[in-house]
């Protein structure tokens, strides 16, 4: 970890006068849509020079969206955006960076085999290269900004050799040395240790008496707390609110972020039957810790949090993904501690993994292949050939494809033709068919339809109708609070509670998924 | 392109140039007798491509087939000429047959352990076993070729290189794998390998069986074409089969499956070694010059695949 040098004196801003708050940069019902999906509905924001604006808001708010198209990632569909008080309509990054606008990517977008300074040089608009490399001119061009962001490594050393966080000041060394007056920092501290969280705050607060002005695109409450003057809270794809941070609170926040309107005539009726199916005590893995609970027959178990929080990795060590480091789990009243996913699903416990496309469907076979992969093995005729009988496989697809409610035009079409809620009922269909007593669905609703959505909570209803135990990551509250008998809240890969689904609220479960890290 | 031609488009092309072939050759492309003969030429590497299919189709490629049938041939010379010239032929082709199998999977089975368990690109090791395997072959005639001298030994060779035998031979392969691929879950399997590795670690498949199982299966068919090469040539030798891995790859490129794991068909393989064969005999016929033959052999492959992109979305 690097160690800044707190000796040095703080620069004064580019132009030489000290920053002012003046509207800098201003974005007006901007819209976005992905396929189906609205993404952004109504981006409102205000960015003054010199500020550090935080942009907030559960998984799938907008607030990543937002942020990159005002670091002109894509182009909004429709809506107004001003930098300067001229109209400002990116068409690509290029053209951002050319109107000091640069984005600090989640995934940063270094390359990892080519050193720091060809880093920092690579179609890098304010440097003029020439054909050859020189290496005093690259010097020369990169050391201001590296050290004015802190970095004390080598310059030829590769960047995939160095820590995350150095990474980090890489990239905005680079954006700086673009003569960037806004940085735009997705999630920046997501894949960061405490010590380089701490770092990195250093960075933001001598960047910002440099003049930067920075939009920080989180869901982390105590940073925000911590290092924004000012935070923009966005709600299913619109903008709900702006504050001080030092006139507001968390609980306000978090009002703002999930006040919505819940639906519960829609809440499920409740299947729990007092067999327990499944029990896990004090497990850990090595990416949660102190995970306890015991899931029922017919029960709905929900797991909430915030992206990162440990959800699917409760899923990974309940399929034979991530070995058991601590703890205990029990299935079916044996011990259950599967070194493989066959040997999971051997016990009887499914997972339908959040990526569909990557982790789930053969996009080039069928819908009725895919369908039936699973339990093909018991779809054979006798030995010693193995060959599939594809009159039962049909069968059995269509008998699915019914309970899924999957309208596709022909199950022997290729699964990509096929829309998201589509593509998910195919999914669900194929564990489906593998009947399996305990059944683990991350996100199984995302990027799907409104339409496919109802009825997959349909389905999840039936399967616990059905007496299997369920658990289902979820990233949307009211989701969680219609389908679930109870909810798991994960927080920094801790269990912090476990709620009443009928009895309590999404403030509630947000206030526990979102506390900052418990010590 | 109209769905339907573009579907059985390497028919097509087949047909195409099965006509442009009797015109250019005067007909004499068309004799039973010349067909018969481009089968049996062709038999040795299509049955090799046959394998490679199936290991093409799990997104990896096997580069050490024809090495594995320079071992083969030499393997099949030692054990005609040191154990079976007693034997009648009808006991002595099934073991000849059966050891060749056994010796062409053990190499695949090795390479296919090591791709598995290991984790490494299956170039890399098959591209070891292309050296390896020939490097063993020298080694173990110590650089010379195995004669099939005696009577019995040349009986059985003869046998085995009858137009009518080596034909059969090729055809029952064909029909096999077209029906392993087609019908069984193995060959289901191996698509869904190929098309997504981890979601079919994560759908429950036995993934690493698969790739031991489909390494093996190219090995075996090699080590089976090395013992038709060694009974056609009468002769065991450390040198058969250069080049041999690249024409196999070209037949499965050409009938339509995919590099990259996933699609493709058997009858698309078999296609393409015909039409291979196709284009080679048509040149010989006319007197090509072989170095001109290797050129249009370029064209055409890349012609094929070329072909195949303009439907691509994925």
């Amino acid at each position: 970890m690097p160690s800044l040098p707190t000796d040095q004196p703080v620069t004064p801003s580019r132009t030489g006068h000290f920053p002012v708050l003046e509207p800098l940069l201003i974005a007006k019902g901007v819209t976005k849509r992905f396929g189906g999906v609205a993404a952004l509905s109504d981006g409102c924001f205000t960015l003054r020079a010199g500020e550090v604006h935080a942009i907030m808001g559960e998984n799938g708010a907008g607030k990543s969206t937002l942020g990159k198209i005002l670091a002109g990632v894509f182009p909004a569909d429709s809506g107004q955006m001003l930098l300067d008080g001229k109209p400002f309509t990116p068409a690509n990054p290029q053209a951002s960076q050319a109107s000091g606008v640069a984005m600090i990517f989640q995934e940063l977008d270094l390359f990892p085999h080519l050193s720091v300074a060809e880093n920092m040089v690579i179609a890098n608009r304010a440097f003029d290269e020439g054909l050859l490399a020189r290496r005093d001119r690259m010097r020369a061009f990169i050391q201001p900004h590296l050290q004015a962001v802190g970095f004390q490594g080598e310059f030829h050393q590769p960047v995939g050799e160095l820590s995350i966080g150095d990474q980090q000041l890489i990239a905005i060394a680079r954006a700086l040395s673009m003569e960037a007056r806004i940085l735009v920092m997705d999630e920046s501290t997501s894949a960061l240790t405490e010590d380089a969280v701490q770092v990195l705050f250093f960075v933001i607060r001598n960047l910002k008496a440099m003049g930067v002005s920075i939009i920080y695109v989180s869901h982390k409450m105590d940073e925000i707390f911590a290092i924004c003057d000012h935070v923009t809270v966005l709600r299913d794809g619109a903008t709900v609110g702006d504050a001080k941070t030092s006139e507001t609170d968390m609980a306000r926040l978090i009002q703002l972020m999930v006040g919505r309107e819940v639906d519960r005539s829609a809440q499920a009726v409740s299947h729990a039957i007092a067999k327990e199916v499944l029990r896990l005590e004090d497990v850990s893995s090595a990416s949660v810790r102190d995970v306890d609970f015991s899931l029922h027959a017919g029960e709905v178990l929900g797991i909430a949090g915030l992206v990162g929080a440990g959800r699917s990795e409760i899923g990974r060590i309940l399929f034979g993904l991530d070995p058991l480091l601590a703890g205990k789990m029990t299935l079916a009243d044996a011990p259950y501690a599967p070194r493989s996913v066959r040997e999971a699903k051997r016990r009887g416990v499914g997972l339908v993994p959040e990526d569909r496309k990557g982790m789930g469907l053969m996009m080039q076979m069928s819908v009725r292949e895919n369908s039936s992969l699973s339990v093909l093995h018991s779809l054979v005729s006798a030995w010693p050939f193995s060959v599939i009988q594809t009159r039962r496989e049909a069968e059995e697809d269509r008998l699915v494809s019914e309970r899924t409610r999957l309208k596709s035009a022909d199950p022997r079409a290729p699964v990509h033709h096929l829309s998201g809620g589509n593509q998910q009922k195919v999914l669900l269909g194929r564990w489906l068919q593998v009947n399996p007593d305990v059944l683990f669905l991350d996100d199984p609703t995302r990027g799907v339809d409104v339409g496919a959505k109802e009825d997959i909570y349909r389905l999840v209803e039936d399967a616990a109708e059905a007496g299997k135990g369920v658990l289902m990551v979820s990233s949307e509250l009211p989701e969680l609070l219609r389908c679930c008998d109870r909810i798991l809240v994960m927080n920094h890969g801790r269990q912090v509670g476990e709620v009443d689904a009928r009895a309590t609220s999404q403030e509630a479960i947000m206030q526990l998924a979102a506390a900052p890290r418990p010590s | 392109m109209p769905s339907f031609l573009y579907r059985y488009k390497e028919g097509f092309i087949l047909i195409g140039m099965m006509i442009i072939a009797a015109i250019v050759t005067r007909g004499v492309y068309l004799q039973p007798g010349n067909l018969t003969d481009i089968l049996r030429t062709i038999a040795p590497v299509a049955i090799m491509a046959m394998g490679m299919t199936f290991v093409i189709l799990t997104a990896g490629i096997d580069l050490s087939v024809g090495s594995i049938l320079a071992l083969g041939s030499v393997g099949s010379a030692a054990l005609v000429m040191q154990v079976l010239p007693g034997m009648p032929i009808i006991v002595a082709v099934p073991i000849a047959i059966l050891a060749a199998l056994l010796v062409g999977g053990l190499c695949g089975a090795v390479q296919g352990a090591l791709i598995a368990r290991l984790d490494i690109q299956p170039f890399i090791i098959t591209l070891a076993g292309f050296t390896g395997f020939r490097g063993l072959a020298k080694l173990v005639t110590d650089n010379r070729k195995i004669q099939l001298n005696t009577d019995g030994a040349q009986e059985l060779a003869a046998w085995l290189s009858q137009k009518e035998v080596i034909i059969g031979i090729l055809i029952i392969v064909c029909i096999v794998s077209y029906c392993l691929l087609r019908f069984t879950v193995f060959g289901r399997y191996v698509r869904a390998v190929g098309d997504n590795e981890r979601a079919s670690h994560y759908a429950g498949l036995p993934v690493r069986r698969m790739k031991l199982a489909v390494y093996s299966l190219s090995g075996m068919l090699a080590g089976l074409a090395g013992l038709l090469v060694c009974a056609r040539n009468r002769t065991g030798d450390a040198n058969f089969g250069i080049m041999t891995e690249l024409e196999a790859i070209a037949m499965v490129v050409i009938g339509g499956t995919s590099l990259a794991g996933g699609r493709g068909s058997m009858s698309g393989t078999i296609l393409g070694a015909l039409i291979l064969g196709t284009v080679t005999n048509v040149l010989g016929l006319n007197n090509v010059d072989s170095n001109q033959q290797s050129i249009l052999m370029a064209v055409i492959i890349i012609l094929a695949v070329a072909l195949q992109k303009t439907r691509q979305s994925i």
